[in-house]
C-alpha cells in the first residue's frame, strides 16, 4: 500500500491513535505511548498500513512541536517567569550543561566523531515536556517541589531549544542554505550576519503593535470562526516570515507566544491553538512510531541499547545531583530524576535538522529515533519501580515534607467585568488578590487594560476557555456575566468538569436564585436583594425610625428573605412546574405573610429550618 | 464530660498566635461545639432567637477571649446583650437553666500590672465582673478562669503547660 491518498494516511494515523491511546492509558502510560505504539503497529514493520508518505507527513505534523513552542511562550508570563528564575536558570542550565558535559565525554571516549558527539550529546540533554507535563498532570504533583522544579527545567529545556536550533549549522559548519530562504537573499550582504537580530526585532515591533490591534479588530467582529482562523494565520504566518528569513520557525513561534503573553488574548489563543497542537502532535507521536526502523536495531542491539542505559544512567546521575544540590527531599529529588530521564520530543525535530545538515548519517538517524523512543517507553515503567518499589520505603519521610508544604495561595477566575464584575475585583485587588479576569466585549477590556486591570479576552461559555484560564488548578469561579443563562451554563459546565471550585454566582433576581439553588450551589448574589433592601432601610430612616433600629430590621429582613429563598426553591423541586407570573405573585404574598409572622416574636417556634429563627 | 459550647471571640484572630494554639484544645477532643463569633457574624447582626435556642442543648458554657482595652471584645459583651434576656428571671425553664461556665482569656500586659497595687489598679476578676455577674444572675456557676497574661510573649514550653492545665479543667 504504497500510494494512499491522503485522506486514507490520515485515517489510518488518527485510527491507530483512538484504539491505542484508551489502551495504553488503562494500564497507566502516558498517551505518548500509546501514540507511539499505535505508530509501531501500523508502521512497515508490523500491518505495513503506511507507505512513503510517513516520513512527509511527520515533516508537517512536526508543526505541532512549533505550535507546541508557541504555547510555552503563552505560559511565560514574565510575573510567574520571575518568581521561579532561579529554579529555572539554576536547575535548568546545570541539567543542560551537565548532561551535555557527561554525554559528550562518553560518546567522544567511545570514539564518535566530534560534531556527532555534540550534536546527539545535545539532543538527548533535552527531556519530553509532553510526556512529563501529561504525567505530572495524571499523577496530581504539580503543585510539589519536583514538580515545580520538573516545570522550571523543562521550561529551561524549551527555551534551550532555541540556542540548540542555532548552534547546529555552525556545527556543521555550513549554512543551511535552502531554496525558502527568499528574504534571507534580499537582504544586502552585510546585513546577513544580523538577521536574527532584525528578524526578532520585527517580531517584537509586531507582537507590540501588529499583533493585539489586529485580534482586537478581528474580535470586534464577534465570530468566532474568525478568532480561529485569526490564530492559526497567526502562528503559521510568523513561522513562515521566519522560516524565510532564514531563522527557526520554533524561534519565531516562540517569540510570538512571548510577545502575547500579556495581551488580553492569551486565553483566547491557548484556546484556540491547543486543540490543533494536540492533534498535529498526536500525528507526529504515530509518525515517529511508525518510522522506527526494527532492522537497525535488530543489526546493532548492542550498539543501540547500550546507548539507552549510558542515556538515561547519566539524565538519572546528573538529576539527582541537582535535587540534592537544590535541597530537594529524597523522595522528591526521586520523583524528578525519573520523570525527567527520557530524550523528549524535541530529540525528533533536533536529529531530524541535523541529518539535514549532513551531521548525522540517515543510518545513525534511524538509531538515535530508535534510542529517544526506547527511553521515552522506559519513563513509565520507572514511575511505577518509583511508586510501587522505592517509595514505600521513604514512607516516613514523605509525610515530613507533605507537613512543611504550607498554604498555597487561593486561586481566583472572575468571568464577567461589566461594572458588577469590576466591583468585585477591585475589592479583590486592594486585598492584594490577584484573580484571572475574563470578558467577551473587546473595547471594554482595552479600556480596563489601560487602567491597569489584567483581563483576558475570551468566552467563558466555551468549555475551552474556562480550562486555559485555569480552572483545572483554581480554587474560586466567580461569576458575575450580566446573562443569567450564560451564568448557568459555565455554572453546569463548571460543577460537572472541575468539582474542586468554589462557586459563587451573580443572580439577577429570585427565579434565577431557585435555579441556581436547585443547582447545588451556595454562594448565591442577588443584584436586586442588598441594594433594594439598603435602599428600604435609609426609608425607614426618613420616615423617622432610629438608623440603629433600621440596620437591623434590614439585617433581619436579608436574612429571612434567603432563608424564605431556599425553602421556595426546594418547593419548586418537588412541584416541578414552570414559573408563571401568577405563580410568581403567589409566592410574593406568601412570602409576604410569612415576613410578618417571622417578624413577630411571639411565633419564634420550632421551626423546621433553623435558619428562620432570626 | 459535660456538652461544651465554646464561645470564642477575637476581632484580631489572625494576629494572635497564642490562641491559634490554644484553640487546638477543642479541635483535638471532637466533644465540642466551637463557636467564632467574629467569623460567624461578622457584621455583627446575632439572630438572637436561633442562638437561643442553641445554647440549650449544652451543659456547659465555655468563655473564650482577649480582654480588649480592658473589657470584653465588642461582639461578646453585644451577644450578651442580644441573646440574654431579663424576662428569664420570672421563668422557670429558660434556656440558662443549669449551666456552669468556664472563663479562659488572655491579655497582652504583664501578670504584675493586674492588681490593686499594679499599674492599672485593678485585677482581671474585677475587669469581668460585667460577664460574671450577668452569669450569677442566672445561677450559672463560674467553675474556673483562667488567664493568660503577656501572651505574645510565651515561650513554647510554656504555652503546652498551659494548654495541658486548660485541658484538664475543661474535663471535670
Amino acid at each position: 500500500m504504497a500510494e494512499n491518498s491522503l485522506a486514507i494516511t490520515a485515517l489510518i494515523f488518527l485510527g491507530a491513535a483512538i484504539i491505542m491511546v484508551p489502551l495504553v492509558r488503562k494500564l497507566g502510560l502516558s498517551s505518548v505511548i500509546g501514540y507511539i505504539l499505535g505508530g509501531i503497529i501500523i508502521g512497515p514493520f508490523c500491518l505495513k498500513l503506511t507507505g512513503r508518505g510517513a516520513a512527509d507527513i511527520m515533516h508537517t505534523s512536526e508543526f505541532g512541536v512549533i505550535m507546541l513552542l508557541f504555547l510555552v511562550g503563552l505560559e511565560i508570563e514574565p510575573r510567574k517567569f520571575w518568581v521561579i528564575r532561579k529554579k529555572i536558570f539554576g536547575m535548568g542550565l546545570s541539567q543542560v550543561l551537565l548532561t551535555t558535559v557527561v554525554l559528550f565525554t562518553i560518546f567522544y571516549w567511545a570514539n564518535w566523531r566530534i560534531d556527532q558527539a555534540i550534536t546527539v550529546a545535545l539532543c538527548f540533554s533535552l527531556s519530553s515536556t509532553a510526556i512529563v507535563l501529561q504525567t505530572l498532570k495524571e499523577k496530581n504533583i504539580f503543585r510539589t517541589d519536583a514538580g515545580e522544579a520538573s516545570f522550571s527545567i523543562l521550561l529551561f529545556q524549551d527555551i534551550s531549544v532555541i540556542p540548540i536550533l542555532a548552534l547546529l549549522p555552525i556545527i556543521a559548519q555550513k549554512h543551511d542554505d535552502h531554496e525558502n530562504q527568499i528574504l534571507f537573499q534580499y537582504l544586502p550582504e552585510w546585513l546577513q550576519p544580523f538577521s536574527i537580530i532584525l528578524g526578532v526585532g520585527l517580531l517584537i515591533f509586531m507582537g507590540r503593535f501588529i499583533f493585539v490591534p489586529f485580534l482586537r479588530f478581528v474580535s470586534r467582529s464577534g465570530m468566532n470562526e474568525l478568532l480561529t482562523a485569526s490564530s492559526l494565520f497567526l502562528v503559521i504566518g510568523v513561522s513562515e516570515l521566519m522560516y524565510s528569513a532564514g531563522l527557526s520557525a520554533a524561534l519565531g513561534a516562540f517569540i510570538a507566544g512571548l510577545m502575547l503573553a500579556n495581551s488580553e488574548f492569551r486565553h483566547e489563543l491557548e484556546n484556540q491553538i491547543d486543540p490543533f497542537k494536540g492533534l498535529l502532535l498526536a500525528v507526529f507521536f504515530v509518525s515517529v512510531g511508525s518510522t522506527i526502523n526494527f532492522n537497525v536495531i535488530a543489526q546493532d542491539p548492542m550498539f543501540i541499547f547500550a546507548v539507552v542505559a549510558v542515556v538515561l544512567l547519566v539524565k538519572l546521575g546528573v538529576l539527582l545531583g541537582i535535587g540534592q544540590f537544590f535541597g530537594l527531599k529524597t523522595n522528591q529529588n526521586l520523583l524528578l530524576a525519573f520523570a525527567l530521564s527520557q530524550v523528549g520530543e524535541f530529540a525528533f525535530v533536533l536529529i531530524n535538522y541535523a541529518t539535514n545538515l549532513y551531521l548525522v548519517s540517515p543510518h545513525l538517524n534511524a538509531q538515535l529515533m530508535a534510542v529517544t523512543a526506547i527511553t521515552m517507553c522506559i519513563t513509565p515503567i520507572l514511575f511505577i519501580i518509583n511508586e510501587k518499589l522505592i517509595e514505600p520505603r521513604l514512607q516516613l519521610k514523605k509525610t515530613i515534607t507533605e507537613k512543611l508544604e504550607g498554604i498555597t495561595p487561593q486561586k481566583v477566575i472572575i468571568v464577567g467585568f461589566g461594572h458588577f464584575g469590576s466591583t468585585v475585583g477591585r475589592l479583590l485587588k486592594a486585598n492584594g488578590i490577584r484573580a484571572t479576569v475574563l470578558d467577551s466585549d473587546s473595547e471594554r477590556i482595552n479600556l480596563l487594560r489601560s487602567h491597569g486591570f489584567k483581563v483576558y479576552y475570551g468566552d467563558a461559555t466555551k468549555p475551552g476557555v474556562l480550562r486555559s484560564a485555569g480552572a483545572e488548578t483554581a480554587d474560586l469561579l466567580i461569576l458575575c456575566l450580566d446573562n443569567p443563562e450564560s451564568n448557568k451554563l459555565i455554572l453546569h459546565y463548571a460543577t460537572r468538569h472541575y468539582p474542586q471550585l468554589k462557586i459563587f454566582v451573580r443572580a439577577k433576581n429570585r427565579l434565577d436564585a431557585y435555579d441556581f439553588l436547585n443547582s447545588g450551589v451556595d454562594h448565591i448574589y442577588r443584584e436586586t436583594l442588598g441594594t433594594a433592601v439598603q435602599m428600604a432601610v435609609d426609608v425607614l430612616k426618613a420616615t423617622g425610625m432610629r438608623a440603629y433600629a433600621a440596620r437591623r430590621m434590614g439585617e433581619r429582613f436579608t436574612l429571612i428573605d434567603k432563608a424564605m429563598v431556599r425553602k421556595l426553591a426546594k418547593e419548586q423541586l418537588k412541584d416541578n412546574i414552570t414559573f408563571t407570573m401568577k405563580a410568581s405573585f403567589e409566592r410574593e404574598a406568601e412570602l409576604l405573610a410569612e415576613d410578618s409572622q417571622s417578624f413577630d416574636e411571639t411565633h419564634w417556634n420550632d421551626s423546621e429550618d433553623e435558619d428562620y429563627l432570626n | 464530660m459535660k456538652k461544651s459550647l465554646v464561645i470564642f471571640a477575637h476581632p484580631y484572630f489572625e494576629y494572635s498566635t497564642v490562641n491559634v494554639e490554644l484553640i487546638k484544645i477543642y479541635e483535638d477532643s471532637g466533644k465540642f461545639e466551637f463557636k467564632d463569633l467574629y467569623e460567624e457574624y461578622p457584621s455583627f447582626h446575632i439572630p438572637a432567637f436561633r442562638e437561643r435556642k442553641r445554647i440549650r442543648n449544652f451543659d456547659r458554657l465555655i468563655f473564650h477571649f482577649p480582654l480588649i482595652w480592658f473589657g470584653l471584645p465588642p461582639l461578646l459583651k453585644l451577644w450578651i446583650d442580644e441573646v440574654f434576656d431579663t424576662s428569664w428571671f420570672s421563668e422557670e425553664d429558660h434556656p440558662l437553666v443549669k449551666k456552669d461556665a468556664i472563663i479562659i482569656v488572655t491579655t497582652g500586659g504583664k501578670a504584675e500590672n493586674y492588681s490593686k497595687e499594679g499599674l492599672y489598679e485593678t485585677t482581671v476578676e474585677d475587669l469581668l465582673k460585667q460577664l460574671t455577674l450577668s452569669l450569677k444572675m442566672f445561677n450559672i456557676e463560674v467553675k474556673d478562669i483562667v488567664v493568660l497574661h503577656n501572651s505574645s510573649n510565651l515561650e513554647h514550653t510554656e504555652l503546652e503547660n498551659i494548654s495541658d492545665h486548660i485541658r484538664k479543667k475543661l474535663n471535670t
